[in-house]
């Protein structure tokens, strides 16, 4: 075995470079549109060039996150209907026993923290986070910038529940990210800096042992 | 008092000089010997007759009665008879007349020169409104008394968005009820530097015109209107937008709707009248002029100035209390998860 181990393939890389980069300039344009009786809202929007411009450049980088979004789904469906893909990412009730087990462990009721497999279920909850949320996200998005075809078959109360929900939704993606993706990705002592995995590819040997120990361990029978 | 002096002094030979106290007195006297006669007239080369008649009582009971002297307005009179005029036509003879205003009014007559009529002017239209088309000339009085006179003054040329101000809601309570409150004209297009729809960023701004009086509560209390419409209206997607563009100072950008698009301007009606544009039974009609293919499902996307309560808008009030509870259960059991990992990565080390 050499000391690292590929655990993301190419496409895994470019999706989450391609859903980062989105994030980012929806975020951007889109939150100072829910804020934007607020100063620095209004410094960012103007900023950028105005209301019109921003809101054409997030409707854009929408319709983009929506179409990897679809193709992602797609490719997800298809590869587990012909058995090539993995399930590794949904969740069991190991998960839920896991969860426990590593708060029993934080707060010392434990004496060891739960052993994971390729997923813990951190990554799972925040994998399922994004994809529920971009499900709101898109469905709302969708209503907003067909609003004429929306009320064709919905009542116009859905345009007014659909904005407030598609930035609730965004703001809470936000926060997410900030809080938790960014914690578990540059600020927790496991990975500080940086984990560079996801961009890499690869993960050591020794963080694999460390952090997805079940998975190291079927590796290594497999491998002898 | 330099202007006055030649007349008296002409005068003088004639008359005992008098005391300076009653000089404007008897100047006006010695003008009125000949222009009180009210058949006074001239006839111009193009064939119109003008009046030099001046009524001498409504000159005494105008705001210039007792303070100014005819030579203060009307110079070059030394010579009796006066020196012949070069004005081909009665509007010549005006135009040229307005001059004598700016020399003590000159504050408003340099706001006049921002005006729509002055740009008519400056265009060639010599029918374009000067001082004394507005204020009259010998017998003029304070124009906004009573406050009905100002939308009549304007009627005289404005004659058809007169009338339809005169039926709308604020028309109505100006000639009836001589409310104080309404806007008339002026209040919106000023006075002076009277502007409209044409000018640069009047659009945008026209909102502020709404929302001087809409947004006062002590005005809007005597009336039962509620202050939150202009909020409301901010809140929501054309508002936001309107708000924004007009923060950037930038012509153009897509168009939004404003007060003006869906109430109407002149003939804005209280939204619960017949005829309204935005009284129910018209909203869809009245979004269709923007959103062709509107449905009667698409006008009720507008909450009608609503906050979304549980009663008005069960569906966002349900969205507005579920995020409420959401994000912070979700944000802080997140942040309980890290603190504890940093807690028992402390204790182990």
């Amino acid at each position: 075995m050499s000391d690292y181990v590929v655990r993301f393939t190419l496409r895994q890389r470019i999706e989450h470079f391609s859903v980062m980069t989105l994030f980012t300039i929806l975020v951007i344009t889109g939150l100072p549109q829910k804020f934007f009786d607020s100063a620095w809202a209004e410094a960012i929007i103007l900023g950028l060039g105005g209301i019109d411009r921003i809101r054409w450049v997030h409707r854009a980088a929408g319709i983009l996150f929506t179409g990897f979004t679809a193709l992602h789904l797609t490719l997800l469906v298809g590869s587990v209907l012909t058995g090539t893909g993995s399930l590794s990412l949904v969740p069991t009730r190991r998960d839920f026993e896991d969860a426990i087990q590593q708060l029993r462990y934080y707060l010392g009721a434990a004496d060891a923290p739960a052993r994971f497999d390729r997923f813990d279920y951190r990554q799972k909850f925040e994998y399922w986070g994004l994809v529920f949320g971009a499900v709101i996200v898109i469905a709302t998005g969708v209503v907003l910038l067909f609003p004429l075809a929306a009320t064709r078959f919905l009542p116009g109360e859905i345009v007014p529940a659909s904005k407030l929900a598609h930035g609730n939704e965004g703001l809470m993606a936000f926060l997410v990210v900030i809080v938790w993706h960014i914690y578990n990705a540059h600020l927790s002592p496991d990975v500080f800096p940086f984990d560079k995995t996801i961009f890499s590819g690869r993960i050591s040997v020794e963080r694999m042992h460390h952090e997805h120990p079940l998975e190291y361990e079927r590796i290594k029978a497999q491998e002898e | 008092m330099l202007h006055s002096l030649f007349a008296p002094l002409l005068v003088a030979l004639a008359l005992q000089a008098p005391p300076q106290a009653s000089s404007n007195a008897d100047q006006i006297g010695m003008c009125l010997s000949c222009h009180g006669e009210p058949g006074m007239a001239v006839t111009l080369p193009s064939g119109e007759a003008r009046s030099l008649a001046v009524d001498r009582g409504a000159f005494a009971r105008s705001v210039h009665g007792g303070k100014l002297a005819c030579t203060d307005c009307h110079s070059g009179m030394a010579e009796i008879p006066h020196q012949a005029r070069p004005f081909k036509t009665r509007r010549e003879f005006t135009i040229a007349y307005n001059e004598a205003c700016k020399r003590c009014h000159f504050a408003n007559y340099s706001k006049t020169l921002d005006s729509v009529h002055q740009g008519a002017v400056v265009r060639g239209d010599v029918t374009a409104p000067v001082c004394v088309d507005c204020h009259g000339s010998h017998d003029i009085t304070p124009p906004d008394r009573p406050r009905t006179r100002i939308s009549q003054t304007c009627a005289a040329c404005h004659e058809g968005v007169s009338n339809t101000y005169a039926r709308s809601v604020h028309g109505r309570a100006l000639t009836a009820d001589n409310n104080a409150d309404v806007p008339t004209c002026t209040d919106c297009h000023r006075a002076h530097d009277v502007a409209g729809p044409h000018a640069p960023g009047w659009r945008l701004r026209s909102p502020e015109l709404c929302g001087a009086c809409h947004a006062s509560e002590p005005m809007m209390k005597k009336y039962g209107i509620s202050t939150e419409v202009m909020r409301t209206y901010v809140a929501d997607f054309h508002g936001m937008t309107a708000s924004l563009q007009k923060k950037r100072e930038v012509e153009g950008g897509a168009v939004v709707a404003l007060c003006i698009d869906c109430h109407g301007v002149h003939d804005i009606m209280k939204a619960d009248e017949k005829g309204s544009a935005v009284m129910q039974a018209n909203l869809l009609r009245t979004c269709q002029r923007c959103h062709p293919g509107a449905t009667q499902n698409f006008s009720s996307a507008w909450l009608s100035h609503y906050e979304p309560t549980f009663d008005k808008a069960p569906m966002v009030y349900a969205v507005r209390v579920g995020y409420l509870v959401l994000i912070p259960f979700m944000i802080g059991g997140l942040v309980l998860q890290i603190l504890l990992h940093l807690w028992r990565v402390v204790v182990n080390r």
